[in-house]
């Protein structure tokens, strides 16, 4: 390699760096910059999500902007991860250096916990998609923001729901098996599970993590059906899900019920419709909008005529972050990133599709009312059927197909 | 101008453009150093000694779990765990070398039961609650302090993985250019010949292992202190173990820059395609598989190794 | 641990292994015959059952029928690989052409992804439900007709190996390379047809763990790298081994999932790996090339 044609290739590289320099100077507009797997194994997923954005972003424009910026419309600018760190960080580092306002992202824990370090030397405000570890809010960071449920609340707050389905169904839960993908998903749930046993009031008899790439999970689950549980909590992905509810049914493992946690296939309706007989009266505590809310049913509207698919709980939560950012740019009066954290940390936003009171987050980001929703699929549909004032079915429980 | 000549004006480019860059090239820029450094470590065992190593990963992760748990169970300097780490991963990168040579593993054999040793690394870990299973590690939000690796800015950590980068070239220098080093060139081969003309090819092949494992495991702890993060997936997996390989392939294995050169045409590669085709999943890395090809089927001493006249 | 327990993982441990065998047994002969390690060969699985999916889906024909369509395309789609990308580098290093395979894996699980998307993507014919238990044991139909399938797959080859010309000839240039060409065989051809059989075994085995499993593009990992641990276990070139071979892996590994906490199963089936390398490279079976 000669110096000249190193001089030449450098000289490109760099003249590449100067042209979003030139863009900033001129757009009227508010620059969100998103990470997201675009490429790679959660393509599919980051996809969801994108279309929730893009949806909220053409609605906000299409309205006339945000109006305390004179009308100014948000723009994405895209960032692939390939749900890795490194790309992660440097998507990141380029975005900011194109002069985003706000991050958006990045789906996976492991790639948000060093972006939200870059996010925070570049004090730029970085509110969290997906991603569900709880400690990605620790450290005393001052511009990381989530506005889904935590890995403990989802625990939590699903576990409880069960339990108070169980006493109002006189079959009480005392007994809980779980089964968890090993990676930090997974393991986040189990987690928790397992560590608030005793104060929500079940013993976990049997946890078992697994590999998500085995094709056969019969072993696994003989050693849960001889553990006797009421209930079996899984917290996986999509086909390692499938298998295990199939060969949960066959093994006929005699729990009351089958609870997916955060589970990726369990409401999701694709899932569902491919496997009609499999998913009937499945539990799956998740993120989910807010059935009875009628601008949740307008945007459902919207969303099915633009991308002809069921809107999903990934497009749900990235069109209400999307909310957020707009509720706060409105209050901030500014594009500066500084400002808008500011006026992030104070939001009280009652005007949203989820199935919570308002958003309000706390001094680590968190958003302090994240509720998640309790489904059943019911006639191969995923319903909510808890918390009750969100409930639009009421569930079957104890679920017959699963008694021994 | 002789290669040297170039190599030194590289190097003085490097020194001094990063202040003036973006935050997106240097990051980028750090990226390239690492993957060459890690291409450099793997390329003492790999390319010099002809050993094929596909889990180099065991010694990174062995080298970012030593100094990441030490400093944060007991507060010792990532720099002294960093030095521990690389201790641990030869000791490691020995006994496994010793079983492998000693029982007569050779080309694709020896290959796998690298790969074998560090997917059952990540299972343990995976399964360890003490070091985090797969929830991994975080090195929690610090004060700079760089007696404990820990920088404000990241510049100084490009400065660190380049003084790194330069130092396992100037290793590789030596070695190739010692008794090792011409122990190793006959090794690779021909290692009977080699054992009948009174090589010891066990015990030169465990040298270049240890150097090889010591430094890819002090990439790990330039890792976990940079990214801040580490769990068995990024440490250990397999993507580790291939990217190290590929610099090193690409670039010119058994060179003494071809790891570093690698580094520079691969990662802008993979940057630029991304950037050039957005918005389609996936089309980046099949353009990676097939330039891949392409390299091996074309320039199959890689690109430092074509353009060098034949010995 | 109760009895129940471990008939139940014997019971899935050999389904499941007859079709690592299959797997297996493809990758066995292409290492035996051109003396690559395969890292494509979960990829090639991955697209048989794509295309399985599709005839599945578009035109209704069911997954086990299928193979006869998958089969053979397959074994060309194998054959074009190997004149195009392997065959052109043959006299490259080995560590060279195990990178070649490698960048064909990378290349063809996201050709999947450009082509497909991500998304799962499953088959669920009609008898996907159903089960019938042996004792306390459960064993699901699709899995058994997995299984059942895998090993007549795997009994054809070996009756061809041993009884067609083209088979002679391909076992005489995986046992004795030099003294094959002596004799005037087609190396090119056979080396062809070889790689091409490999393709077309491990589509076969992909159209048969369809039923029971999911389409993806990543989904060929799974399998790819037992294959590599079967293919040692059983005698790199051994085709029967490769066969018996998965059947060990599978019991090892349903026995670690019953035995162990955790994922550690994955350990057992490693472990294995790591002693047989070590202590028995030609494999448990012999008839493997040595080292």
């Amino acid at each position: 390699m000669n110096r000249r044609a190193f001089l030449k290739s450098a000289g490109a590289v760099a003249a590449l760096g100067a042209v979003p320099s030139i863009v900033r100077a001129q757009a009227k507009e508010v620059k969100v910059g998103y990470i997201l797997p675009v490429t790679g194994p959660l393509a599919f997923e980051a996809q969801l999500s994108l279309n929730g954005l893009q949806l909220a972003v053409d609605e906000i424009n299409s309205a006339g902007g945000i109006k305390a910026l004179g009308g100014a419309k948000l723009t994405l600018l895209p960032g692939d991860t390939q749900n890795k760190v490194e790309l992660g960080n440097s998507e990141a580092a380029r975005l900011i250096d194109q002069g985003i306002s706000v991050l958006i992202g990045p789906f996976s824990s492991l790639v948000a916990y060093s972006v939200r370090q870059v996010a925070e030397k570049n004090k730029t405000p970085f509110m969290l998609l997906a991603a569900v570890a709880d400690n990605l809010t620790e450290g005393g960071l001052r511009y990381v923001f989530r506005v889904q449920p935590n890995g403990k609340a989802m625990s939590t707050l699903t576990m409880n729901n069960m339990l108070e389905m169980g006493k109002a169904a006189s079959t009480p839960i005392k007994r809980v098996a779980m089964m968890h993908e090993d990676g930090n998903f997974g393991t986040t749930m189990g987690n928790h599970v397992e560590a608030f046993a005793g104060k929500l009031g079940y013993a976990l008899v049997q946890r078992i993590p697994y590999s998500l790439k085995s094709p056969d999970f019969t072993a696994e689950l003989s050693k849960i059906k001889a553990s006797k549980p009421d209930l079996l909590v899984i917290s996986g992905y999509y086909g390692d899900s499938k298998i295990i509810a199939e060969t949960a049914a066959k093994l006929r493992i005699g729990v009351h019920a089958l609870v997916g946690l955060a589970n990726a296939a369990y409401s999701n309706p694709k899932f569902i419709a491919d496997n009609r007989d499999l998913t009937d009266q499945l539990f799956d505590g998740n993120y989910w909008h807010n059935p009875q809310s009628p601008r949740a049913k307008a945007v459902f509207a919207a969303y099915e005529k633009r991308f002809n698919s069921t809107l999903t709980s990934h497009g749900v939560q990235a069109y209400t972050v999307i909310g957020v950012l707009k509720d706060a740019l409105e209050r901030a009066g500014s594009t500066d990133r500084d400002k808008l954290r500011d006026a992030l940390s104070k939001t009280n936003l009652a005007d949203h599709i989820l199935p919570q009171d308002a958003i309000k987050f706390d001094d680590t980001g968190e958003n302090i009312n994240a509720t998640p929703a309790l489904l059943q699929v019911q006639n191969g549909r995923p319903v909510v059927v808890g918390p009750a004032r969100f409930a639009e079915a009421k569930p079957v429980f104890p679920v017959p197909k699963w008694h021994g | 101008m002789t290669g040297e000549v170039w190599a030194g004006l590289a190097l003085g480019l490097l020194l001094v453009a990063p202040p003036f860059l973006p935050p997106y090239f240097l990051e980028i820029l750090i990226s390239v150093m690492l993957f060459g450094y890690l291409g450099a470590a793997w390329n003492i065992l790999g390319g010099y000694a002809g050993q094929f190593s596909f889990g180099h990963a065991a010694y990174f992760g062995i080298g970012a779990y030593t100094s990441t748990l030490l400093f944060l169970r007991l507060g010792v300097s990532p720099w002294l765990g960093m030095l521990a780490g690389g201790v641990l991963a030869a000791a490691f990168g020995l006994a496994a070398g010793y079983l492998s040579f000693r029982y007569g593993l050779r080309g694709p054999y020896f290959s796998l039961v690298t790969l074998a040793f560090a997917e059952m690394l990540r299972v343990i870990a995976v399964n360890t609650k003490a070091v985090g299973s797969s929830l991994g590690l975080v090195i929690p939000n610090r004060e700079p302090a760089p007696v404990n690796f820990v920088f404000a800015g990241k510049l100084s950590y490009y400065y660190v993985i380049l003084a790194m980068a330069v130092g396992a070239v100037w290793i590789t220098r030596r070695v190739a250019r010692s008794k090792l080093g011409y122990s190793l060139l006959a090794i690779r081969e021909n290692e009977d010949a080699a054992e009948a003309s009174g090589v010891d090819a066990l015990g030169m092949k465990l040298r270049a292992m240890a150097i090889s494992s010591f430094l890819t495991a002090l990439g790990g702890t330039f890792y976990a202190q940079y990214f801040a993060y580490i769990d068995p997936t990024i440490t250990f997996g397999p993507s580790v173990s291939i990217q190290g390989l590929l610099q090193a392939i690409v670039g010119g294995a058994g060179t003494v820059l071809g790891p570093v050169v690698g580094a520079f045409v691969l990662t802008p590669m993979s940057e630029l395609s991304r950037a050039a085709i957005r918005g389609r999943a996936g089309v980046d890395v099949m353009l990676y598989g097939i330039v891949l090809i392409l390299v091996i089927s074309f320039l199959p001493r890689g690109i430092l190794g074509s353009l060098r006249r034949r010995p | 641990m109760t009895a129940d327990l471990l008939l139940q993982a014997v019971v899935s441990g050999l389904l499941l292994g007859g079709v690592y065998g299959l797997v297996a047994s493809g990758l066995s002969l292409v290492f035996g015959v051109l003396r690559i390690i395969n890292f494509a060969h979960g990829a090639v699985m991955m697209l048989a059952m794509y295309t399985t999916y599709w005839l599945f889906t578009l035109a209704g024909i069911d997954p086990y029928l299928s193979i006869v369509v998958t089969g053979p395309l397959f074994f060309l789609i194998g054959m074009a690989i190997q004149r195009v990308v392997i065959e052109p580098n043959r006299f490259a290093a080995e560590h060279n052409q195990l990178l070649l395979t490698l960048g064909l894996a990378l290349f063809l699980e996201n050709l999947a992804l450009v082509l497909w998307q991500g998304d799962f993507r499953s088959v669920r014919p009609s008898y996907a439900g159903a089960s019938f238990v042996v004792g306390e044991a459960l064993v699901e139909v699709p899995r058994l007709i997995a299984c059942g399938g895998a090993i007549v797959m795997a009994l054809a080859l070996f009756a061809f190996l041993r009884l067609t010309d083209v088979g002679k000839a391909i076992r005489a240039l995986s046992e004795e390379p030099e003294g094959a060409m002596l004799m005037g065989i087609d190396v090119g051809r056979i080396r062809a047809v070889a790689f091409g059989i490999g393709a077309g075994c491990v589509a076969v085995a992909g159209a048969l763990v369809t039923p029971f499993f999911y389409v993806a593009p990543d989904v060929g990992e799974s399998f790819n790298i037992i294959a590599f641990v079967v293919v040692v276990l059983g005698g790199m070139g051994n085709f029967v081994g490769a066969l018996l071979g998965g059947f060990i892996v599978g019991l090892a590994e349903s026995l670690g999932a019953t035995l162990l906490p955790g994922s550690l199963k994955q350990l057992v089936v490693f472990g294995l790996f790591v002693l047989v390398l070590l202590f028995r490279p030609a494999g448990l079976f012999g008839g493997g090339r040595d080292r």
